[in-house]
């Protein structure tokens, strides 16, 4: 029984993790962020949607903060939640003129 | 009552599940990192590509020469900086100029495969062409470094290329009298020094800017400047052959930087972003303009042709983790190709002679 438990827990938290309600959206049109800057909560999901016609390669290398989607595939969204307080600047290796910060607030 | 050793086990096996679910993209926890959550795909509104004058539209020429707010054009400086240029005496030997890399008679390259450096020793890179330069947004092939300014002291420095120290051309150029007035008009109250003496080269290398070539008269609207074969050329570039991914806008770049399976050891941009498996073997996506006078081709100078090229693109290349996405065989009639061919040389203009300045002594 405790076992069962403790695998149910395993795999609501292993859900509950990457299924923080979105509440920022970033679009990738025309080779560029929709906006330049935006605040978030620690936690709190930023979506990084690939809504133009090429492959992009959004990553940061703010410490604390570091992530990297690898190389994303139009037509693909993925979420991006921050631990640390601080700003982060975001590219995309591919494009070096996408740039962006996101302001994660406690 | 169970044994330590089976709660152990059991709590092995959630750690493992626990990770198993990271692994499959439910969430991935990174040790002092964000935490990245599964990719969806997601049903997106792709504008339907338009008609051949929507996509002429994307490639008008910029009216005006974009310079940095903390370096704008004076004509003093832009002179300056042309005197500097062509002056061998930058480089420790006195027999290299940025001109011996960066020549007007080979569309501001040097026509090699590869650039010859101090004691002529091979560099392992192609000269990149400086036409265009002012619109980069980030330069040399692996863009480790973010302005032209910065540009204009890193080959100068370079034991491989000009091998001079900064103190040492100092000292130089304060030993020929006619740059100090020279340095004192173009920058009133800072003189001679490092930053100035970039800051000059850098203004004079944003004048170099590709003529109006063919391509810019039909764009303009005169249907006679370029040829049938040239316009199917351009329908390709933009479609089937998907160039315009990376090759973009007025310049034909978007400064991205790409592997595209060219079978160099040469890792590029992937020295400056290890982790990122698609940065290694990248390198920078050269503009077009005065493309036939550019040539041999790509970062290590392998391709002799335009026609070379094109038949790598068609190829695809080397597949390798690192490849572009982009990059797939592009099953190329023998038509498209010597369309492209005939598209990309109206990119090249009727460059006018540029006079090599008189030098300070």
């Amino acid at each position: 029984m405790r076992t069962i438990a403790l695998f149910a827990c395993v795999i609501v938290a292993g859900f509950s993790v990457g299924a923080y309600a979105a509440t920022e959206i970033v679009h990738q049109q025309g080779r560029a962020f929709s906006a330049e800057s935006i605040t978030v909560k620690k936690g709190e999901a930023v979506t990084f949607l690939n809504d133009d016609t090429v492959p992009h390669n959004i990553m940061s290398a703010s410490k604390g903060n570091e992530f990297n989607l690898g190389s994303q595939a139009p037509g693909t969204s993925t979420d991006v939640s921050f631990k640390e307080a601080g700003d982060v600047q975001v590219i995309c290796a591919i494009h070096p003129r996408m740039k962006m910060m996101v302001k994660v607030i406690d | 009552m169970p044994t330590q050793g089976s709660h152990r086990s059991r709590l092995l096996v959630a750690t493992v599940a626990s990770t198993a679910l990271g692994v499959l993209g439910f969430a991935t926890i990174g040790h002092g990192a964000a935490v990245v959550g599964e990719s969806r795909k997601v049903e997106i509104t792709q504008k339907a590509p338009g008609g051949v004058d929507a996509l002429k539209a994307l490639y008008r020429r910029p009216a005006t020469i974009p310079f940095p707010k903390d370096n704008p054009f004076t004509p003093e400086k832009a002179a300056l900086g042309k005197k500097l240029y062509f002056d061998t005496r930058l480089s420790v030997t006195s027999a290299q100029s940025c001109a011996s890399c960066h020549s007007p008679g080979f569309g501001w390259g040097d026509g090699l495969a590869v650039g010859v450096g101090h004691g002529m020793a091979k560099l392992g890179r192609r000269s990149p062409t400086v036409v265009n330069a002012a619109w980069s947004a980030i330069y040399m092939w692996d863009g480790r470094l973010p302005t032209l300014e910065d540009q204009a002291l890193g080959p100068i420095q370079s034991p491989g290329e000009m091998n001079m120290k900064l103190d040492q051309l100092m000292a130089r150029l304060a030993s020929i009298p006619e740059y100090k007035p020279m340095f004192d008009a173009a920058f009133p109250g800072e003189g001679m020094k490092p930053k100035t003496l970039a800051q000059a080269i850098a203004t004079y290398e944003r004048t170099v800017v590709s003529e109006r070539a063919p391509f810019d008269a039909w764009i303009d609207g005169n249907e006679k400047a370029i040829s049938e074969e040239a316009k199917r050329g351009f329908t390709v570039f933009n479609g089937k052959a998907q160039c315009a991914a990376c090759h973009e806008g007025w310049n034909f770049t978007n400064e991205g930087f790409q592997d595209i399976g060219l079978p160099s050891k040469d890792i590029g941009r992937g020295e400056y972003l290890p982790g990122v498996i698609k940065m290694q073997h990248a390198f920078k996506t050269p503009g077009l303009r005065e493309i036939t006078r550019r040539g041999p081709y790509m970062h290590d100078g392998s391709l002799p042709t335009l026609e070379a090229v094109i038949d790598h693109y068609d190829h695809a290349g080397v597949e390798r983790p690192s490849r572009s996405d982009l990059m797939h065989p592009l099953d190329l009639s023998a038509q498209d190709k010597a369309d492209l061919v005939a598209f990309l040389k109206t990119l090249t203009s009727e460059l006018g002679p540029t006079a090599v300045p008189v030098l300070p002594r």
